[in-house]
């Protein structure tokens, strides 16, 4: 036994504990909390940098356009200054509050011109909307302008990538995806948010690609386990407005763990 | 003194203790979240917070876990350990916290129920990359909530110390469980290598430190041969006064105190949580644990009035100045004529 420990006895319901006890007890203590302050530091400056999108979370604006009601929701609106730009309109993928599509709200409203208040979401050349309570307000219909929603066909190709769900990773969730954030992405996408295939290059710049089916139909279910892996897809690109889908079957994403 | 050493009831140490306790939580996750929005502007408030908890109580549960091994190195930890109890319900609150903003986040909103999301949303148990972490979280929270619940005095009484042992050794398997929790999880989706050595400085620190004081005590408690006749353990002059020996003998241990010129042997094994009253003092004729001060009679193994907490005795003599002691352990609470340092041949 060490001498010290024969001199001093500290008993917890005393009043005070034994002066020697005391002070090396207090040394002790400060050097912890000191230390508990360091990993505190450490830990929050060594995170994965959070994700660049942006979700207006509570800030509602009117957008005007045509909707889009398959594969999955959208709302087609004119850019401002059409004639010099390519492309001429922009698609805004729509879901509502939760981890939900927005099938319910848009049903019936395809081709309808209308007026709704929705939150942004946004994250390089992709914009979301999450679509308010407030009814969707029908205007006078012009018709929806099937003339010009041509898909540019962008051929047959294989992408290695990441599945996620397109709301949390364009701005809702900072992680928006890997391991982290799966079972988050595996509700989003099983609730019907549209999955996105995120292929980047080598400068980090991602691009997007929405997957369906090779008929051209809303895919979730059919690929919840390939969330959040390293995969390898394999499918025809075909580019409408800013977004492109990718038409592929499920059989040909393959986890490339 | 006596009547408040059940340990129940905040005295003036306990107050420090909580009081130091929930400071350095709140240094924790303040630096944490201050810290979150000075270095990444764009963070979200649920992740900072999701992380501050997560992080702030596996930082607690390994803080707790290293308390048992320092008092074993050194005794003037021993304060520490007075009120583990409490960090204990801490921690667990924290990693609630963690859970509860969790589930809200990734799990809620959606289309299943949000618990049942926890063990659908990821099946790839099949792979060691993909293995679904989430589960390995939520056991170690049910672990934690079973032993922060039952942690108070009544719950051990009722369940029986043995019983309750077994189910406070849970906390190493939430520990495993939750390194299995943060290896699977966060570490597969970071890119600094920095928390990844975090968790393995962690994992060295609560494992070194309990071989250490394993080892210590293996190189301080000789194992001795388990007879039925008297053997000699120890020389008077090797006790000191008013403190005792442990001897083991086939594993089973037994402190040899000497106070006011006699020598009594009773078990180690503090009735309350196991502590080793060989490392205890005798106050007020008792011996006293080192742990939480429970009290004993040396004579008859016994608690003073009012409490009824007994341990078993130990035959013992003297043979010149040396001690001898009978490795048969008597009845909890048989009392023993202690031997007389003087009168049965040893020296004062
Ligand atoms: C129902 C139970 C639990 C669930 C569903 C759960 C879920 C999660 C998830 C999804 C993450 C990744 C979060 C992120 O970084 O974006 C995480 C991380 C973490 N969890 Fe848990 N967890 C649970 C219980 C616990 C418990 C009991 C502890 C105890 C200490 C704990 C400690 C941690 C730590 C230290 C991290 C890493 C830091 C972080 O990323 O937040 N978790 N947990
Ligand atoms: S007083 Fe708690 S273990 Fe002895």
């Amino acid at each position: 036994m060490k001498p010290h420990e024969d001199k001093e006895f500290y008993v917890g319901y005393t009043e005070k504990a034994p002066p020697g006890i005391a002070k090396y007890v207090r040394l002790h203590v400060i050097l912890m909390l000191l230390a508990v302050a360091a990993t505190s530091l450490v830990l929050v400056m060594s995170q994965r940098p959070p994700d660049p999108g942006v979700f207006e979370f509570g800030t509602y604006r009117n957008f005007e356009g045509w909707i889009v009601e398959e594969p999955f929701p959208m709302l087609r609106m004119e850019r401002p200054g059409r004639a010099y730009q390519s492309p001429t309109h922009s698609l805004y993928t729509l879901v509502v509050f939760g981890k939900f599509s927005a099938n319910n709200a848009v049903k019936g409203l395809n081709g309808k011109k209308v007026r709704l208040k929705g939150s942004m979401i946004y994250r390089d050349d992709q914009i979301m909307l999450e679509v308010s309570d407030d009814p969707i307000e029908v205007l006078e219909d012009p018709g929806f302008p099937k003339d010009d929603l041509f898909g540019r066909d962008l051929g047959k190709i294989t992408l290695a990538g990441e599945i996620v769900d397109s709301k949390c990773f364009l701005g809702v969730m900072k992680p928006g995806n890997l391991k982290v954030h799966k079972a988050c992405a595996v509700r989003c996408i099983s609730g019907g948010i549209p999955p996105a295939l995120v292929v980047k290059d080598k400068e980090g710049n991602a691009r997007y690609f929405i997957l369906v089916s090779p008929e051209g139909r809303a895919m979730n279910k059919e690929v919840l386990d390939m969330v959040a892996e390293p995969v390898r897809v394999t499918g025809k690109a075909v580019g409408y407005d800013n977004l492109t889908l990718l038409y592929t079957d499920p059989r040909d994403i393959v986890i490339t763990r | 003194m006596g009547l408040n050493y059940q340990a129940v009831g905040w005295n003036p140490q306990k107050k420090v203790y909580d009081r130091i306790l929930v400071l350095g939580v709140l240094l924790y996750l303040i630096v944490f979240i201050v810290g979150g929005f000075i270095f990444f502007p764009t963070a979200t408030i649920e992740t900072l917070l999701i992380r501050a908890f997560g992080t702030a109580a596996m930082v607690l549960l390994h803080i707790i876990l290293m308390i048992g091994p320092l008092c074993r190195l050194d005794t003037r930890f021993l304060p520490l350990l007075y009120n583990r109890r409490h960090m204990g319900v801490t921690m667990f609150l924290t990693a609630l916290i963690h859970a509860f903003l969790v589930t809200m986040q990734y799990h809620a909103i959606g289309d299943a129920n949000p618990i049942v999301s926890i063990f659908t949303a990821n099946t790839a148990v099949d792979s060691l990359g993909g293995f679904p972490f989430q589960p390995l979280g939520f056991f170690a929270l049910i672990i934690l909530f079973l032993m922060a619940a039952t942690s108070h005095d009544f719950w051990l009484r009722n369940l029986t110390p043995p019983v309750w042992k077994i189910l406070h050794m849970g906390v190493y398997l939430a520990y495993l469980l939750l390194v299995g929790h943060v290896v699977l999880g966060v570490l597969q989706a970071e890119t600094s290598p920095i928390p990844a050595v975090a968790m393995a400085v962690g994992i060295v620190l609560v494992v070194g430190l309990h071989i250490a004081a394993g080892y210590r005590d293996k190189v301080r408690v000789k194992e001795r041969a388990h007879g039925t006749d008297y053997i000699d353990v120890c020389g008077v002059f090797e006790i000191p006064e008013k403190r005792a020996r442990i001897v083991s003998m086939s594993g089973e241990r037994v402190a040899i105190f000497k106070y006011d010129g006699k020598i009594s042997a009773i078990s180690n094994v503090c009735r309350h949580q196991n502590g080793p009253l060989g490392e205890g003092k005798i106050i007020d004729g008792c011996v006293t644990c080192p742990w939480h001060g429970f009290q004993y009679r040396p004579e008859d193994g016994r608690a003073p009035a009012p409490f009824e907490d007994k341990v078993p005795t130990f035959r013992v003599k003297l043979r010149g100045d040396r001690v001898m002691l009978h490795p048969i352990p008597n009845p909890p609470g048989t009392p023993v004529e202690p031997a007389v340092i003087g009168v049965d041949g040893g020296r004062r």
